[in-house]
């Protein structure tokens, strides 16, 4: 019986078999490559980068996923640039998951490259380097022509979390682009300073809805979050629930006790998931004056609603029990 | 008791015109978690040869080539 | 050479640490042995192939339980798995699992495994459940499997794969002395002699039939057929409440996650018929599991999950995911019968019948250090005891165990087992192949399973599960005397069915055992309708004792996270319906 196990010999003969003369060949020998999990074998692929089949090079981009690196981040720069899309797209998905800070230098000058995709590949690996030197190129690309590589551009700026690119993130608050806005709003969370609460507190009242709700969402993570107390309580107008219910959410995340009647004045929207996020937040509060909105779904037919009225008039309950004591 | 062959159809396709397995590839052999797919010895090119099929999809989305296809089974299509 | 062909054969190989099964548990042990001795020789064995093997096949879509700092705390995660579980927990185990999962998943972030994050590089973590929050998406999940598989090869783990372990070896004083296994492909044996071995092979999930009456359309990857609950047994450990069923709510006919917890994030919900949501319950569990069957069997059913009330861009996002994670072919499913998210809700059912600690609580029974009741056996991951342990319990526990298991082989030598084990385990697995005539496997166990659906799903009826016993030991007379295999691929299946067999009679006589209703649906006695704490708080042991089958009770190890009275019906109150 031959050996049980799986080999660790792979790279014996890979030379010889990246040079076989059918391309399907170099293929079963690249994807052999890439699980021998050996570190040796990303020469052997880099030598492959040039390969007259695109689909081998497309092979080679997947197989070097399997390493991290400035030796594969070097062999997969070259394919991010190939002509034909399956293959830089591949090459693309690889560098998404490198961790090595040193393959940052290499990916760098890719950010300038005359290509979109390429520039966009290049800032969604950079993004997972947290690594200081991106933070420039980064900051220049937020004035990038197209929107995808400026959202890109956005998170290598956020996950840098650098309270000096605030300035360059809240002009972003008026881009074009209402992808690019969100992942703006998105990217300063990381601050818990008020300019920072101050800019996503403009961006309540977007023109795009979805950014509106995660303006509304993110306020609730910020310590100075409260400033918005007023704008967020004039969102409960918003003409999604989707907005008004992370409106109701971060009001009652920071107890704001006006809120209470402009939030238990929802109680009676037709949408359920929007009355259990307006019981919950009188709960959180758990200001008196929710109790008589609470009484109105305490029998809701939603069970998820009367379970969080519930839950809120206990809430109630115990504070008065408290202020009595 | 005597036994016989029962017929099904299978839902993994393979497009022989595709297929790399005659070049030394087995990646959808190698990921299929129920082990139902084989190299055939005739054609060299693999097929599904047991209807015992989880439709969990590694063997269309590891094949290099996009040879595979995967159907939902019959019975609960 | 024929398709499969038998091959006569038996070797023997040595290692330190044997980890069984290379799903999700099962690599994190490997590697954590192995870094915790590189000199050692750790061996994965796994019955499919470790690149694509186990519940995560195709990734998965999100973690349920993830305990994070700032969003849970790990006493509110051990309050809700206690009260989910009516109680019936060793809370050390899932205290451990809290405090340690955050760790395991800057570790899984670090192996290039992706998890959804804000852009300012923070986890994405949702609230889906009344009071914790725990839920962390992953809409790019589908590489889990290729991230673990390149740390298994960095660390140079001996990966033996197509090779499914049919018994443990003990020496004559009780301790784990290796494997005895057999190729899916050969037939050929291989004797695996290990210092420990971890088990690590998943749920019992091939054990109930699929109404689509596809036996290979289970909720579990359907590799999944026991053969660890029915190994642990026959090795004389002891395994814990196996009667808490898994029962999981699923898209009808494709029999799988749909997913709530996906959707739940952006809004979706589970409603009836009428679009009104019906679950009072908070946290998945049996109960939950008893109202979904309870609303299905109602004039309110058909349970739908309703996205309809969302907007397109967010169903689009939804989509996204689900059609590329965990179940890609659900999209495949959708299109097919021309569903869409958009327009129409998706229509529920619940699943067969399996074992599971995952998502409930029946595993082989094991303590906070992942060991066994036999020394030197461990088990993590859906098959061991620490209950709603899901994936991200899988990487946790799998991790302690494989710590653990290397500093027990670190102590010990190997035990000695009797050869004349390992030839009647020979006799045993090769018996199919040597009959001329008789029951192909998928025969016996479209039986064995049409049998476990209609005699011990619940609701469970004493009068059904004496029947049910006999007609399964009809069956399992027919699988000792009858059954044929005529090739390696038949032999497979062939074993299989025997621990799909030994799991039937476990869930049958671990039913009968507790003698009143807990944990909702998951068991559900009609005899025994009322919760009986006073005599049956308590966990339940089963295990091979001369040759039977064993019950005993086992007291509930004092709570490290108390839990005040007012909490402990907390779920109960929840419950409370609406005013008539």
């Amino acid at each position: 019986m031959s050996s049980p196990f799986e080999s660790y010999d792979d790279l014996e003969d890979a030379d010889e078999r990246l040079q076989a003369a059918d391309p399907a060949e170099r293929r079963v020998a690249i994807i052999a490559l890439g699980h021998s999990g050996d570190p040796a074998a990303v020469a052997h692929l880099a030598n492959m980068v040039a390969d007259p089949d695109a689909g081998v090079r497309q092979q080679v981009a997947m197989a070097l996923g399997e390493f991290d690196g400035p030796e594969a981040a070097s062999a997969l720069v070259k394919l991010l640039v190939d002509p034909e899309r399956i293959v830089a797209a591949a090459a693309a998905d690889s560098m998404a998951e490198f961790k090595d800070p040193a393959c940052a230098e290499i990916i760098l000058p890719l950010v300038k490259h005359a290509h979109a995709f390429v520039r966009m590949g290049a800032l969604r690996a950079l993004k997972e380097l947290r690594c200081k030197d991106t933070l420039k190129p980064a900051l220049e690309a937020l004035q990038d022509t197209d929107a995808a590589v400026r959202v890109q551009a956005i998170g290598v700026i956020g996950f840098l979390k650098l309270e000096e690119s605030i300035p360059a993130l809240t002009a972003l608050i008026n881009d074009p682009d209402a992808h690019v806005r969100r992942a703006a709003v998105s990217a300063l969370a990381f601050s818990q300073m008020k300019p920072a609460a101050e800019t996503i507190t403009r961006a309540l009242k977007d023109a795009d809805w979805m950014v509106r709700e995660m303006a509304a969402e993110t306020l609730g993570l910020n310590v100075n979050g409260a400033i918005a107390a007023d704008q967020l309580v004039a969102c409960l107008g918003d003409e999604f629930w989707q907005v008004r219910l992370k409106a109701i959410r971060s009001l009652g995340k920071m107890k704001i006790e006006r809120a209470v009647r402009p939030i238990g004045n929802c109680v009676n929207h037709d949408q359920a998931n929007l009355r259990k996020e307006a019981a919950a937040a009188l709960g959180e509060i758990a200001h008196a004056d929710g109790e008589a909105f609470l009484a109105v779904i305490a029998d809701d037919p939603d069970p998820d609603v009367r379970k969080n009225a519930r839950w809120a008039l206990q809430q109630i309950a115990a504070r008065k029990a408290r202020a009595g004591a | 008791m005597p036994l016989a062959s029962y017929q099904t159809s299978v839902p993994v396709v393979v497009d022989d015109a595709k297929c790399i397995a005659d070049k030394g590839c087995t990646v959808c052999v190698d990921v299929c978690p129920l082990d139902v797919l084989r190299i055939s010895d005739t054609t060299s090119k693999a097929y599904m040869a047991y209807d015992e099929c989880w439709y969990c999809m590694p063997c269309e989305a590891d094949c290099p080539t996009g040879a595979v296809t995967v159907n939902i089974p019959y019975l609960l299509r | 050479m024929a398709l499969d062909q038998i091959v006569d054969g038996l070797s023997e190989v040595s290692c330190d640490v044997l980890v069984i099964g290379g799903g999700t548990a099962g690599p994190m042990a490997a590697l954590k042995a192995k870094l915790k001795n590189p000199k050692a020789n750790v061996v994965l064995l796994e019955k499919a192939n470790v690149k694509r093997s186990g519940a995560i096949s195709m990734g998965m879509d999100g973690l349920n339980n993830a305990v994070i700092p700032g969003y849970a705390t790990p006493e509110q995660y051990t309050k809700e798995i206690t009260i989910a579980n009516d109680g019936i927990v060793d809370q050390k185990a899932v205290y451990k699992y809290a405090q340690n999962c955050f760790e395991i998943i800057e570790e899984l972030d670090s192996f290039g495994i992706r998890f959804l994050k804000n852009e300012n590089g923070d986890y994405a973590v949702k609230k889906v459940h009344h009071i914790g929050t725990y839920v962390l998406p992953m809409p790019n999940g589908e590489t889990v499997k290729k991230a673990l598989y390149r740390q298994l090869r960095r660390a140079r783990i001996l990966i033996s794969n197509r090779y499914m372990a049919t018994r443990l070896l003990k020496s004559s004083d009780g301790r784990i002395a290796g494997a005895i296994s057999v190729n899916t492909r050969t037939a050929e044996m291989l004797v695996i002699k290990a210092k420990a071995v971890i088990l690590c092979m998943g749920a019992a999930g091939r054990l109930g039939l699929p109404t689509s009456g596809y036996m290979f359309g289970t909720y579990e990857n359907a590799a999944n057929s026991g053969d660890g609950y029915a190994m642990a047994y026959h090795a004389g450990a002891a395994l814990a409440n196996l009667e808490c069923f898994q029962i999981n709510p699923l898209i009808k006919d494709y029999n799988g996650p749909a997913c709530a917890y996906v959707a739940g994030p952006f809004g979706a919900y589970t409603a009836n018929n009428e679009g009104s949501r019906f679950i009072e319950c908070d946290y998945w569990s049996g109960q939950m599991m008893l109202e979904f069957y309870n609303e299905l069997l109602s004039g309110k059913g058909p349970v739908f999950l309703q996205l309809k009330h969302l907007h397109p861009d967010t169903i689009s996002e939804i989509e996204s995911t689900l059609h590329k994670v965990e179940r890609p072919t659900r999209g495949l499913f959708q299109q097919g019968r021309g569903v869409d998210y958009r327009s129409e809700s998706i229509e529920m059912h619940i699943s067969e019948i399996g074992f599971c600690s995952g998502h409930s609580a029946s595993g082989v029974f094991v303590d906070d250090n992942a060991r066994t009741t036999v020394p030197g056996l461990y088990a993590a991951g859906d098959m061991a005891s620490v209950p709603h342990n899901y994936m991200l319990g899988a990487f946790t526990n799998g991790a302690v165990a494989g710590i653990d298991a290397m500093e027990f082989a670190d102590n010990h030598d190997f035990a000695e087992f009797d050869a004349a084990d390992v030839a009647m385990e020979r006799d045993r697995v090769m018996a199919p192949t040597k009959r001329e005539d008789g029951i192909p496997p998928n025969q016996i166990e479209y039986k064995t399973r049409r049998l476990v659906n209609d005699y011990l799903q619940p609701p469970k009826v004493t009068r059904k599960y004496q029947l049910g016993m006999r007609r399964l030991a009809e069956a399992r007379e027919d699988m000792q005397e009858r059954m044929i295999a005529r090739n390696a691929h038949e032999l497979l299946r062939a074993l299989e069915v025997q621990s799909i067999m030994d799991c039937a009679d476990m869930a049958a006589h671990a039913s009968l055992y507790r003698e009143e209703s807990r944990w909702g649906l998951y068991h559900w006695r009609t005899d025994f309708p009322e919760k009986d704490n006073e005599n049956w708080f308590c966990h339940t042991l089963l295990s091979k004792q001369d040759g039977k089958m064993t019950s005993d009770r086992r007291a509930v190890e004092p709570y490290v996270v108390p839990i005040a009275d007012d909490e402990k019906d907390l779920y109960d109150k929840q419950r409370i319906r609406a005013s008539a």
